[in-house]
């Protein structure tokens, strides 16, 4: 064995519930070196880390630990060994100090009290080692995101770990915080700490790690060196050749009506989530929203719908202005699917009934304010059998349903009004394939019957599918637009990571 | 789904079975209208209130202050009838100041909460000292009694086929309160609110709306309350009304209200009223000494609340393993 490999998994094997997740995956870390880790949504990474940080017990393989076999039962283990994981929502202590962060819960102790002295000496030793520009007396509140991962870092460092991971560390930081995070883990790897580093842009992965490993459907799929590590290649890895070229069938759709319903103009936020946003939309049509996790997608169509408010710009709903809020939305002919299924979508105490008719009550009223029941059964009804609702029982709690049908219950509480536009954010985000396709198959009818679909997805795949055109996005703006019938999965995430940003449009 | 289903059966079956053992007991005392009469009027008090405040649970909410606001409704009534000394225009100004001093007081409450996101808990618990303060200055901390006129205490003591006007009161609030909730938008909306605010939120409700209207409706029937309590008794001092809270949401926990929002009805909040007073009443007629009734009426609460949070737990077992299932997919 290598003297030089710290960490080092083999043949690593997981399941749930019967669904193999990980399939003999082999993994391994050098000493100061710092290794990337790829892959698409559900390519199994997360589970790999979760293992190696004892969330998740592996069904078989093994870890060894600097040559030795390791046992990884819970966190704990972990960091006893040497590791330490850097979340990514931040679990520091806003109130506390940067010092007591770092030695929270292993403060040293002069006579039973906390020598508060020593702490931020010994803070300030470890800040000076990594040259960190932190102050150890500093309030973590009033720092900002990036140098509070920073704090978080230096507290992994001082349980003397020497192998750190983390996952999308510049996820939430802006550019200038994501380069000072780069200069750090410069520094660390030259002080010999290891790195696993998780990440989705590419261009990242490329400047900083000396090695990558590709994960495709749980298996590995490449370990590459530094100076192997071409983006267009990795992106091929990472998506496998079989399902690349599965572009768009029968989208004649769009081409036979070009009349515009909805029109974003030079749409922007106050905090920077999306800017200058501007798109039309054409009767009939599923325009595809594509772009990685934090492009900016669920808050432009947030606030497209009206939940969130934007700073400037304007919504052109068949040429008349909007002033969205979703009651207003609503009426004007909108519907939203939210991402957050359980926690947005639908109510869970709630009855089927109930809640298909919750936006529908303008219209199932006898007089005044009094519901007609009958007619909201019928209703009910109504959406059950158009779209295959599970079980077919108006009384059924929705909180009990499976998510596929759950989906169709939100779903189908906008089918029932005279819609113009839908907006489907992750659609089908952890439902089962059959389901899938059910809901394709929804907003495919949807279009035909000229209703503007607006499609947010992650899975490349759905994407592609199911779209006439898509828009990426990326830091909040739209930076390419593909057209129907010649857009490859490769395409779109290479224009997502920004690889070919040159080519905006 | 079947723990509802059971439940919504069980009511019904614990009330006969409760009556049926006292009716064995106390074969003489216990089964005459008299005494059932006594026991509905005994409860109607709050069982008018828990019908306003029903709503206040469905949305999630919670109004520690209706026990001194039931009193501060019932001093406001006393006050202003001594003042029109003691005529009908008192007790109709009267009534009406009272009915504004609780619609205010839910306008208040919903204000600051929607507004502030003050949890509700604490807005309430505050206002219901400075109720309770109010009050004192008002009665500077003494008794008022006031026994006429008739038009007033004809409110808490009138009989019409031989059962006192507090119940129709209570039956004609609960009415309405189930059309509400059972029959209009507004109630459908209520219990969406309460089951999740930010769905309902997406789908076009106004939950600030929702929320201000079910503390004034809180308000309100507890100012009928208080306005009840206050002829039923003929008098009134700071602490009439104190600790009401406790009793209407024992009521409305043993009803099968959750506190948590979203789940509830008033025929289940009044059968949990119904069952304190008809608890109450048993103790009495088995001769139970009354420094022994904490303590049995704290073993039943906490049956019921067992009871009711079993359900709860059923329902959290398949909530949880759906979050399984979701945790497997989002880590494959």
């Amino acid at each position: 064995m290598n003297e030089n490999v710290i960490l080092e998994a083999k043949g690593i094997c997981k399941s749930f519930s019967g669904v193999p997740v990980l399939q003999q995956v082999d993994f391994s870390v050098k000493r100061g070196e710092v290794h990337a880790l790829m892959g698409e949504n559900g390519a199994g990474k997360s589970t790999l880390i979760k293992i190696l940080t004892g969330v998740y017990t592996k069904d078989s393989g093994s870890v060894f630990w600097e040559g030795k076999e390791a046992v990884i039962n819970s966190y704990k283990d972990c960091q006893k060994l040497g590791m330490a994981c850097i979340y990514q929502e931040l679990s520091v202590i806003p109130p506390l100090t940067v010092a007591q962060n770092v030695f929270l819960g292993r403060e040293p102790r002069r006579m039973g009290l906390i020598d508060h002295k020593k702490m931020n000496e010994m803070t300030q030793e470890l800040i000076e080692r990594y040259d960190f520009p932190l102050d150890p007396v500093a309030l973590v509140s009033n720092l900002g995101i990036g140098l509070r991962q920073l704090v978080e870092i230096l507290k992994g460092l001082s349980c003397d770990s020497r192998l750190l991971i983390m996952d999308e560390p510049t996820a939430s930081l802006s550019g200038k915080e994501a380069e000072s995070l780069f200069a750090i883990i410069d520094t660390l790897r030259k002080k010999g700490v290891s790195i696993i580093y998780i990440s989705h842009r590419l261009e990242e992965v490329y400047k900083l790690s000396d090695r990558l490993t590709v994960l495709r459907d749980g298996k590995n799929a490449a370990v590459l060196n530094h100076d192997e590590i071409e983006p267009r290649k990795v992106i091929q890895t990472m998506i496998g050749k079989v399902v690349d070229e599965s572009a768009g069938s029968s989208k004649e759709m769009r081409k036979n009506n070009n009349e515009v319903v909805l029109e974003v103009q030079n749409l922007s936020d106050e905090t920077g989530f999306f800017h200058n946003v501007s798109f039309k939309a054409h009767k009939g049509e599923i325009l595809g929203l594509g772009g990685l996790i934090g492009a900016g997608r669920t808050e432009l169509v947030r606030a497209i719908y009206g939940i969130d408010q934007y700073r400037e710009g304007t919504i052109l709903l068949n040429g008349q202005k909007l002033h969205p809020s979703p009651k207003r939305s609503i009426r004007a002919g909108f519907g939203f699917v939210p991402e957050d299924r359980r926690g947005q979508g639908f109510i869970p105490l709630l009855s089927v009934n109930r809640n298909t008719a919750l936006t529908n009550y303008d219209r199932i009223k006898k007089h005044g304010m009094a519901v007609s029941d009958k007619a909201e059964l019928s209703m009910c009804r109504d959406a059950i059998e158009r779209i295959d609702i599970r079980p077919a029982d108006p009384d059924k709690q929705v909180g009990l349903m499976s998510g596929g049908n759950q989906q169709k219950v939100v779903l189908g509480k906008w089918l029932m009004r005279d819609l113009k536009v839908l907006i489907v954010d992750e659609p089908t985000a952890g439902i089962d394939v059959g389901a899938k396709d059910e809901i394709y198959g929804i907003l495919e009818d949807l279009a035909k019957s000229g209703v503007v679909v607006i499609l947010v997805s992650s899975d490349l795949q759905e994407l592609i599918r199911v779209s006439h055109r898509i828009l990426v996005m990326r830091k909040g703006s739209v930076i390419r637009e593909f057209d129907s019938g010649v857009i490859t999965q490769s395409m779109v995430l290479e224009a997502a990571s920004g690889l070919v940003e040159k080519e905006v449009s | 789904m079947k723990g509802i289903n059971i439940s919504k059966f069980s009511k019904p079956i614990i009330l006969a079975v409760f009556m049926l053992v006292l009716t064995v007991l106390r074969p003489s005392s216990f089964l005459t209208v008299g005494n059932l009469s006594n026991v509905l009027w005994s409860v109607s008090v709050y069982g008018i209130m828990v019908c306003g405040t029903i709503f206040v649970f469905l949305i999630g909410g919670i109004d520690l202050s209706i026990g001194s606001l039931c009193g501060l409704c019932a001093v406001t009534v006393v006050k202003i009838i001594r003042y029109f000394e003691y005529s009908n225009t008192g007790v109709l100004l009267g009534v009406l100041a009272a009915l504004s001093v609780g619609i205010l007081a839910g306008l208040v409450h919903g204000a600051i909460i929607t507004r502030f996101h003050v949890p509700a808990f604490l807005i309430t618990f505050a206002t219901q000292i400075i109720f309770l303060g109010l009050s004192m200055i008002l009665t500077n901390n003494k008794i008022l009694s006031c026994l006429q006129p008739e038009l007033f205490t004809a409110i808490g003591m009138k009989k019409i086929f031989s059962f006192p006007v507090p119940i129709y009161i209570m039956l004609l609030i609960a009415l309405i309160s189930w059309f509400i909730l059972r029959k209009t938008v507004l109630g459908r909306y209520v219990y969406a609110v309460g089951g999740n605010s930010p769905a309902s939120r997406l789908s076009g409700i106004s939950d600030t709306g929702i929320t201000v209207l079910a503390y004034v409706f809180s308000g309100f029937t507890t100012a009928i309350g208080g306005v009840v309590l206050a002829s039923m008794t003929q008098q009134c001092m700071a602490t009439t009304g104190s600790g009401y809270e406790t009793e209407v949401i024992t009521a409305a926990v043993i009803g099968g209200v959750s506190l948590l929002g979203g789940e509830g009805t008033v025929s289940g909040a009044l059968f949990g009223a119904i069952l304190i007073g008809l608890l109450n009443n048993g103790l009495n007629l088995l001769s139970v000494p009354s420094t022994e009734h904490g303590l049995v009426k704290g073993i039943v609460i906490i049956v019921a609340v067992g009871f009711d949070a079993l359900q709860h737990q059923e329902k959290f077992k398949s909530w949880l393993n759906q979050f399984k299932m979701k945790k497997v997919q989002g880590a494959a």
